[in-house]
């Protein structure tokens, strides 16, 4: 069953008084416990495709689904509470904040979720222990390596337990022995938990782990 | 509930700190302008608010306590007849010429009253009898004016109107707003080195109402009976008597100026500080609004940061003003600021702050949250 799914999504931005189409028509859905990868040189519309599937950006036109929730783009007020239920996210650049440490940068995420007080705090740390940093579940962001922030961001977006997870490049900035310790992890987090789970990257490591490859190149998704 | 706004504070001590002193600076400077402003009026009215009177007569139009003009002194048996009035008496308060030791002149402001006692004149007696006035040629000084016209001893000689007079007695507060000096002396010597001007004259005529008396009533009768003179319940003459000090010499509009420069100091280093802060954060907070926050979260944040800065600065503000005030009264500068004042500027604090946060909330909900995705 689609847990995530976008149908003839397009979307224009506007420079000055010319719209400049980025996604021309494009379709795609990942069920729940699948792994799917996305693929495209630079200014394909890869990162543009996730904000939309990840209700930062609305499209232009066309439909997207989430978890069985029709996103509506007239009530961009909605999105923020969709994003809670439903996404979570896993950046390039791990996007911890500096100054909360491993802990309480899960437990902030799961205090955003309406989860509080004792409950958020021994979530934060049931998570972090599962991605194996329980003796760093203190260290700020700048006492961890890359890897441990990833797998801390990883954490954090399992929070919730959300039944979509969306990654951009999450293993761009981590050494190729890391990197699969931490693509590991996706696996795990998508098989285990019946995720639906859609990588944007450029890394061919990330083929290992994946159930399907898509393509996109100048706003359209070329293979599925 | 993990407090990001705290923890981002604390995280950037040291931009923390710049905003709070920051802050710590309006508030001190406000403190000290109102406090050191509020503390010289007073002096303009110290006296009326400790003499036991409840209504002055006053020549016509006279503007402050210390700026008086004569009236005759018969006057007073009028205003003895007025029923509800308990007792009258007159008081000169004259400007005076004292030589000191050293052969200089100085300016002194006199107060002569035919019995101290019986109006509460002067109120913080440090040494001699004030019943001793009317034996002679004596006369106190507060002690304030030692720095005007150094050190004295009661037992010494000091010339008013070029006649030798002897400092029977010392009194402490006993201020005036322009700083001229205050001696008391008796009524009857007052008139008699002075006959020109004060002979058969007066310049004030203190009433004690009796109990129950209305006072409306007996101020109107005394009008009705005194045409030419001004008639004021204690607190009508106090206020005249600062707000001459602050209407005629520009300096409610010095304060003002003062204090508006003050907060906009406070303002400015506050609104810097947070954008400055927002706009290094702007990805932290896309990352926010990206797992579920929404701009409500962030102005929350921003909001709470502004409050803080502005509760710690108030306090440090406060703390300097009170440390400084032992400073200042070593040079016989009184701070006065009442516990409403303070209230007022604590929640004008919090209010500016909230409002330099403004400008980081515009930011903030113009943030392009995609921007959590650049590298």
């Amino acid at each position: 069953m689609s847990v995530l799914e976008a149908r003839d999504v397009t979307k224009e931005f506007r420079e000055g008084r010319e719209a400049v189409p980025v996604l021309h028509g494009v379709s795609l859905s990942v069920a729940a416990g699948e792994i799917v990868a996305l693929e495209g040189p630079s200014g394909s519309g890869k990162t543009t495709l996730l904000s939309i599937l990840g209700c930062i950006l609305t499209p232009t036109s066309g439909k997207v689904t989430l978890a069985g929730e029709a996103v509506d783009p007239r009530r961009p007020d909605r999105l923020p509470a969709l994003r809670r239920r439903a996404i979570g996210f896993v950046f390039q650049q791990f996007n911890l904040f500096p100054a909360l440490d491993a802990t309480e940068n899960v437990e902030y995420a799961l205090n955003l979720k309406g989860i509080a007080g004792r409950a958020a705090k021994r979530e934060a740390e049931r998570l972090i222990d599962a991605v194996g940093l329980a003796e760093r579940k203190n260290f700020l962001p700048r006492d961890l390596s890359g890897g441990q922030k990833q797998r801390i961001a990883i954490a954090r977006a399992l929070a919730g337990d959300p039944p979509v997870l969306l990654a951009d490049e999450p293993t761009a900035n981590l050494d190729s022995a890391v990197g699969a310790q931490v693509l590991e992890m996706f696996r795990d987090a998508a098989k285990s938990g019946n995720r639906a789970l859609l990588i944007v990257t450029h890394d061919p490591k990330v083929r290992t782990i994946v159930d399907r490859v898509l393509s996109i190149r100048d706003g359209r998704i070329l293979e599925n | 509930m993990v407090n990001l706004a705290w923890k981002n504070l604390l995280y950037d001590k040291l931009r923390f700190a710049i905003t709070v002193i920051g802050v710590a600076f309006a508030v001190t400077l406000v403190f000290l302008q109102v406090g050191l402003f509020m503390g010289l009026l007073d002096n303009a009215s110290v006296t009326i608010r400790h003499l036991n009177a409840d209504l002055w007569v006053t020549s016509k139009n006279t503007p402050n306590v210390d700026f008086a003009h004569t009236f005759p002194e018969t006057y007073v048996a009028r205003v003895r007849s007025v029923p509800g009035v308990a007792r009258a008496d007159n008081l000169i308060v004259w400007f005076m010429t004292l030589a000191l030791p050293s052969g200089s002149q100085e300016g002194t402001l006199m107060y002569a009253l035919e019995d101290f006692t019986r109006w509460g004149l002067p109120w913080s007696i440090e040494s001699g009898n004030l019943g001793d006035l009317k034996r002679g040629r004596y006369f106190f000084l507060d002690r304030s004016a030692e720095k005007r016209f150094g050190k004295f001893s009661v037992g010494e000689y000091r010339e008013i109107a070029h006649r030798r007079m002897k400092i029977i007695g010392s009194s402490r507060e006993a201020l005036s707003f322009s700083t001229t000096p205050i001696i008391f002396m008796n009524y009857r010597l007052a008139q008699e080195i002075n006959p020109d001007e004060l002979d058969g004259n007066t310049t004030y005529t203190l009433v004690k109402l009796a109990p129950g008396a209305d006072p409306e009533a007996v101020k109107h009768e005394i009008r009705r009976r005194l045409p030419h003179n001004d008639v004021y319940t204690r607190d009508e003459w106090a206020y005249r008597s600062r707000n001459y000090w602050i209407e005629s010499t520009g300096l409610g509009l010095n304060l003002g100026m003062t204090v508006l420069l003050g907060c906009l100091v406070g303002v400015l280093i506050v609104a810097q500080t947070l954008y400055t802060s927002t706009m290094e954060h702007l990805k932290e907070f896309g990352t926010v609004k990206a797992i579920g926050g929404g701009n409500l979260q962030i102005y929350g944040i921003l909001g709470q940061q502004a409050t803080i800065a502005a509760i710690v600065g108030f306090l440090v503000g406060a703390a300097q003003t009170w440390a400084l005030s032992p400073l200042l009264a070593k040079i016989n500068l009184r701070l006065i600021l009442p516990p409403g004042f303070a209230g007022i500027v604590f929640v004008g604090t919090i209010a500016l702050c909230l409002g330099a946060a403004m400008i980081s909330f515009k930011k903030v909900a113009s943030i392009d949250p995609a921007l959590v995705f650049r590298t």
